[in-house]
C-alpha cells in the first residue's frame, strides 16, 4: 500500500517535513498555476512550443482529467481503503448530471447551489445503493452494484426523453456570483482547488478514527468491529461520501460538456474508473490521481504520435490511423492486465519503490 | 541413500511469504515398511513438513529454500502434488478435506483415478473390505456422514491406490478415542495387506509412539528429538514439553 | 402474440442458458466470476466467420474450427490471466477479466473492422407456421443444439471419469490436490468449456441477428442468469438462462423494447436482495 492511507506514515512524513520539500512543493503549486497559461498559449516563457513538444494535449483535455480524477479519488476511497467494490460508479456521476439537470437546467437556480444539491442527491443515492451491504457480501454486493447501474441509467434515459428528447439534457453555463465559468481556463482555476481540496479532504477523513476502523475493515471486518465501530453504518457512510463526491464530478462533467445522454454514463463509463484506480494503485490517493491521467491523457497522445505514420500504408496504418481509438483501448486493456500481474500497487506503488530504489530512501 | 528407505527429508527448510522460516533444517527418514511418527505442539511445522513432502507447498504460498524431499530414491522437490501421489505418495490430510458434495462411491473413484480403470472395482472393493461402513453409505453425500466416517474417507481415499507411503495428518482430530484405536487397527492391516509405509502425525502423542516404530519431535521447526518409538517415549524432554498436556485429554485438546 | 413471444424467449433463452452454463462451469471450478463470457461468445461469432469466410471451409470443418479456436482462447486466459493471479483480491480477477474484453474487442475491431459481418450458414432459415404461431427454424436449431449441448456436458460431468475429477475440483481445490488431481489441468478445461459454450451460443446469435462486437452485450446477459439461477448451481444456470430469455422477450413485448435491461437487473436486485444464493442454489453461500 502507499504511504499516503497509512496514517502512521502520514504522521511521520509530516514530521519530517524539511524546508527541501516546501521548496518543491512551491514549485509544484507554480507549475499548476502556469501550465494552464502554456497549454492555450502553446508557448513558454514567450517561446512557441510545437504540438507534439506539448504531447498534443490541450486545456480541454486537463479539464476532464481534473473531473475523472473527482470519480478515480472517490472510487479509490470506497474500493481501495474501505474495501467495497463497486463497479456502477457511473451510477453517481448520472445521478450528480440529473439532479443538476432538474435544479440547474429547469429550475434554474444557481451553480453553486445545484452541485449542493447533485452532492445530496448522491449520498441519498449512494446510501440506497449501499443497503444490499447489509444483506451480502463479496461478489453479490459487485453485482448488486452493476444491478444498481443498469437502474439508474434507466432512470436516466426515462427522465431525458419525458422532458428532452433524442439529443440529449442541456446545461447551461455555470457562474459562481459574477463569474462566468465560460472558458477551459477559467475552469481549470475552479476544477483544480476542487480536485485538491476533495484529495486532502478524503486523507484527512482516513486519518480520523472512523477512516482507521474502515480500514480496518476491509482487512478483516472483526478488526474494525473490535475498534469499537458499527461497520454497517460505517460502510454506508462510506458509501454515501464516495457517491456525493462522484454526483459532483457527474454535475461538472455534465456541464463541461454542456449537453449529456443517458449513453454517455454506459458501463464502460463506470469501468473506466476502476481502470484508473488499478492503474494508479488500488488504496492510494495519489495513485487516483495518476490513474486518471494515464486514463485521460493518454489517447491524446498517443493520438498525436500516431500522426507522424499519417503517410503510412498497409498494415502500419490499418492499424495505427484508421484504428486509432481500438489501438487506445488495447493499449489501455494491456496496461492494466500487465500492472495487475506485475505490479498490484499500480504506479504509485512503482513509483514509490523507485525512489526507494533511487534514494536509498524506504517509503510505505 | 539406502533402498531400504521410501522417504527421506534431508536439511529441509520451508519459508511462507513474509514470514520467518517454518522448518528449518529438518531431517527425518521413513524406512521401507515401515511406520513412523512426527509429533509436536501446534504450529511445530508438523503440517508444512506434510505439505513439503506431498507438495502443498506452493498451494499455501509457501516453498523450500533449501535441502530436498526424496522419494523412493528420486529428489521430487519439483514435482506437482498428483506427480507425486503417481509415484506412490498418498494422504491423508488434516480436516479431512474429502468432497462434501461428491457421493462416498465418487469420492473414492477420485482417489482411484490414478489407477487403469480395470483396476479401479478392486481398489474399491479393497476399501469396501477394509471399511465396511463406507460401503454402506456408498451412495451417500460425503458432507452428511459423521467425523468418523469422514475420516474412514479420507484414509479410504488416500489407499485406494495402494501406496508405498502414506501420509496421515491428524487423524484424531475431533473423534471418540476409542473409534481413533479402531482406526489405527485398521491402518496396521493396511500395512500388512498393501505393505505400505507410513508417516503419522497425530497430536494424541502416547497413541502414535504406541503404533509408530520410530518418532521425531519438532518444536518451533526443528527436530528437538528422534529415536526409536518408545525411547522418545521414554525421553524426560518430551514427558515435560509435550506428553505431559496429554492429561489434560486424549482427544487432542491442546487447541 | 403471447405464444409467440414465449416461444422466441424460450429459443432465446436456451442460447443464453448455454452461454449462462459455461459461464458457471467456469465459476464453479476456478472461482472467477468471468466478465469475458460475452465477449467469448463473440469470439465464437467472428471465428466462425473467419472459417466459413475466409478460409472457406465446409460448414462442419468451420464448427470444429470455431471450437478448437475458442477452447483455445479459454485455455490460454486461464494460463496467461487467472493464474498468475491466484490468491489475488476478487477485484484484482474480476478487472483482468473486464481488461481481456476489452483487448479482444479491441482486437476484433482491428481485424475485421467495427461494422457487423454476415453470417451465412446451410442452416435453415424458413419459418414453420402452426396456427397464428410463426417458428423460425433457426430459432428452434438454435434451442434444439443448446438443449443438445447442454445434455452432453450434464452427461460428461455426471457420467466420465474427467467429468468426475472436475466436478471433484470444483468442490475443493486442496482436496483435489492431495487426491492426485490435476487441478491446474481440471481449470483449464473447466475454462475451455465455458469458452466453447460461449462461442456456440455466439454462433446463433451472430446468425440470428449479424455478427457484430454489440453482440456482448447480449452475451452478458449470462450474468444476471447465472446469479438468478443459483451461482453453485449447474442446473441453476440454464434455468436463470431460459428466465432472462422470457423476461427479455416478454418486457420488450409488453411493455417497451427499452425496459428489458431494468427489468431484469430489477429482478436480479431483488434477488440480490431476498434469496442471494439464486433460485436453485444453495442457501450457505455467499451470505452475511
Amino acid at each position: 500500500m502507499s504511504d499516503t492511507l497509512a496514517p502512521a506514515t502520514v504522521a511521520a512524513a509530516r514530521a519530517k517535513t524539511s524546508p527541501g520539500k516546501w521548496i518543491v512543493r512551491a514549485i509544484v503549486l507554480a507549475v499548476l498555476i502556469y501550465a494552464p497559461f502554456v497549454l492555450t498559449s502553446r508557448s513558454i516563457f514567450g517561446i512557441p512550443l510545437s504540438n507534439m513538444q506539448l504531447l498534443n494535449l490541450g486545456l480541454t483535455q486537463i479539464n476532464l482529467m481534473l473531473i475523472a480524477m473527482l470519480g478515480a479519488l472517490s472510487l479509490n476511497f470506497l474500493t481501495g481503503s474501505a474495501g467495497l467494490i463497486s463497479i456502477g460508479h457511473a451510477a453517481f456521476y448520472a445521478t450528480g448530471a440529473m439532479t443538476a439537470a432538474i435544479f440547474g437546467t429547469q429550475l434554474g437556480w444557481p451553480f453553486p447551489l445545484v452541485l449542493v444539491c447533485a452532492a445530496i442527491a448522491g449520498a441519498l443515492a449512494g446510501i440506497l445503493a449501499g443497503l444490499p451491504s447489509l444483506r451480502v457480501r463479496g461478489l453479490y454486493f459487485v453485482l448488486s452494484t452493476l444491478a444498481v447501474h443498469y437502474v439508474v441509467v434507466f432512470l436516466f434515459q426515462e427522465y431525458q426523453f419525458a422532458f428532452f428528447g433524442v439529443v440529449g439534457v442541456p446545461f447551461a453555463q455555470p457562474s459562481i456570483g459574477p463569474i462566468a465559468i465560460d472558458s477551459p481556463i477559467r475552469w481549470y482555476f475552479f476544477l483544480l482547488p476542487l480536485v485538491a481540496l476533495v484529495y486532502f479532504g478524503l486523507r484527512n477523513v482516513l486519518a480520523t478514527r472512523e477512516g482507521r476502523a474502515l480500514m480496518a475493515m476491509r482487512d478483516h471486518e472483526l478488526a474494525a468491529t473490535a475498534m469499537g465501530a458499527d461497520v454497517r453504518i460505517l460502510r454506508l457512510k462510506a458509501f454515501a461520501l464516495s457517491s456525493a463526491i462522484a454526483a459532483v464530478a457527474g454535475a461538472l462533467y455534465a456541464h463541461l460538456l454542456t449537453n449529456a445522454t443517458s449513453e454517455v454514463f454506459g458501463i464502460n463509463f463506470a469501468i473506466q474508473f476502476i481502470a484508473m484506480i488499478i492503474i494508479g494503485g488500488l488504496g492510494s490517493l495519489s495513485g487516483s490521481l495518476l490513474g486518471a491521467a494515464v486514463w485521460l491523457l493518454l489517447p491524446t497522445i498517443i493520438t498525436g504520435l500516431t500522426s507522424f505514420a499519417a503517410d503510412s500504408t498497409g498494415i502500419v496504418r490499418t492499424v495505427l490511423v484508421d484504428h486509432r481509438p481500438q489501438l487506445v483501448q488495447m493499449i489501455f486493456g494491456l496496461i492494466v492486465i500487465v500492472l495487475l500481474i506485475f505490479a498490484p500497487g499500480g504506479m504509485a506503488d512503482l513509483i514509490a519503490k523507485l525512489r526507494a530504489a533511487l534514494f536509498g530512501r524506504r517509503h510505505g | 541413500m539406502s533402498h531400504d528407505t521410501i522417504l527421506s527429508v534431508e536439511n529441509l527448510s520451508v519459508g511462507y511469504a513474509r514470514k520467518g522460516l517454518a522448518l528449518d533444517d529438518v531431517s527425518l527418514t521413513v524406512p521401507r515398511g515401515g511406520i513412523v511418527a512426527l509429533l509436536g505442539a501446534n504450529g511445530a511445522g508438523k503440517t508444512t513438513l506434510i505439505r513439503a513432502i506431498s507438495g502443498l507447498l506452493d498451494h499455501h504460498h509457501g516453498r523450500i529454500e533449501s535441502g530436498q524431499v526424496r522419494f523412493d530414491g528420486r529428489v521430487v522437490n519439483a514435482l506437482p502434488p498428483h506427480k507425486r501421489i503417481r509415484l506412490g505418495m498418498a494422504q491423508s490430510p488434516e480436516g479431512r478435506l474429502i468432497f462434501k458434495n461428491l457421493t462416498v462411491e465418487d469420492n473414492l473413484l477420485v482417489g482411484a483415478a490414478i489407477l487403469p480403470s480395470a483396476k479401479r472395482q478392486d481398489g474399491l472393493d479393497a476399501v469396501y473390505a477394509l471399511f465396511p461402513r463406507l460401503k454402506e453409505r456408498r451412495g451417500q453425500s460425503a458432507g452428511w456422514m459423521s467425523g468418523g466416517e469422514q475420516q474412514m474417507l479420507a484414509l479410504g481415499r488416500a489407499l485406494i491406490g495402494r501406496p508405498q507411503l502414506l501420509l496421515v495428518d491428524e487423524l484424531s482430530l475431533g473423534l471418540a478415542p476409542l473409534l481413533v484405536r479402531s482406526i489405527y487397527e485398521e491402518l496396521k492391516k493396511v500395512r500388512e495387506l498393501f505393505g505400505s509405509s507410513m508417516l503419522i502425525v497425530e497430536q494424541n502423542a502416547k497413541l502414535a509412539l504406541g503404533f509408530a516404530e520410530q518418532a521425531y519431535v519438532l518444536d518451533r521447526g526443528r527436530i528437538a528429538l528422534s529415536g526409536f518409538a518408545a525411547d522418545v517415549a521414554a525421553s524426560t524432554a518430551i514427558r515435560d514439553s509435550y506428553l505431559g498436556t496429554e492429561r489434560v485429554g486424549n482427544e487432542g485438546a491442546h487447541a | 402474440m403471447f405464444a409467440q413471444v414465449l416461444f422466441s424467449g424460450l429459443a432465446l433463452g436456451s442460447i443464453y442458458g448455454l452461454v449462462a452454463l459455461g459461464f458457471a462451469v467456469v465459476f464453479k471450478a476456478t472461482d472467477v466470476f468471468n466478465f469475458a463470457q460475452g465477449m467469448f461468445a463473440v469470439c465464437g461469432a467472428y471465428f466462425a466467420v473467419t472459417a466459413i469466410s475466409a478460409l472457406d471451409l465446409p460448414f462442419g470443418l468451420a464448427i470444429l474450427f470455431m471450437i478448437a479456436a475458442c477452447a483455445t482462447l479459454g485455455v490460454l486466459a486461464h494460463i496467461f490471466l487467472i493464474q498468475p493471479l491466484a490468491g489475488r483480491s476478487m477485484l484484482a480477477i474480476i478487472m483482468v477479466t473486464i481488461a481481456l474484453s476489452i483487448v479482444l474487442r479491441a482486437g476484433i475491431e482491428i481485424f475485421y473492422g467495427p461494422q457487423g459481418r454476415v453470417l451465412t450458414t446451410p442452416l435453415p432459415s424458413g419459418v414453420i407456421r402452426i396456427g397464428d404461431l410463426r417458428i423460425s427454424q433457426l430459432h428452434l436449431i438454435a434451442a434444439l443444439t443448446s438443449w443438445a449441448c447442454m445434455a452432453i456436458f450434464g452427461a460428461f460431468f455426471r457420467f466420465t471419469s474427467v467429468g468426475l475429477l472436475m466436478r471433484a475440483t470444483a468442490d475443493g481445490h486442496e482436496a483435489a490436490l492431495v487426491s492426485g488431481v490435476n487441478v491446474n489441468a481440471m481449470n483449464r478445461l473447466a475454462w475451455a468449456i465455458g469458452a466453447v459454450l460461449a462461442g456456440i451460443g455466439g454462433l446463433f446469435l451472430g446468425q440470428l441477428q449479424i455478427v457484430s462486437p454489440e453482440l456482448e452485450a447480449i452475451g452478458l446477459l449470462a450474468l444476471p442468469a447465472v446469479v438468478i439461477g443459483g451461482m453453485q448451481s449447474i442446473p441453476g444456470a440454464i434455468i436463470g438462462g431460459l428466465l432472462v430469455g422470457l423476461i427479455a422477450q416478454f418486457a420488450g413485448s409488453y411493455i417497451s423494447p427499452k425496459s428489458t435491461d431494468i427489468v431484469i437487473y430489477g429482478l436480479l436486485l431483488l434477488i440480490l436482495m431476498v434469496r442471494p444464493w439464486g433460485l436453485l442454489g444453495q442457501r450457505e453461500l455467499g451470505r452475511v
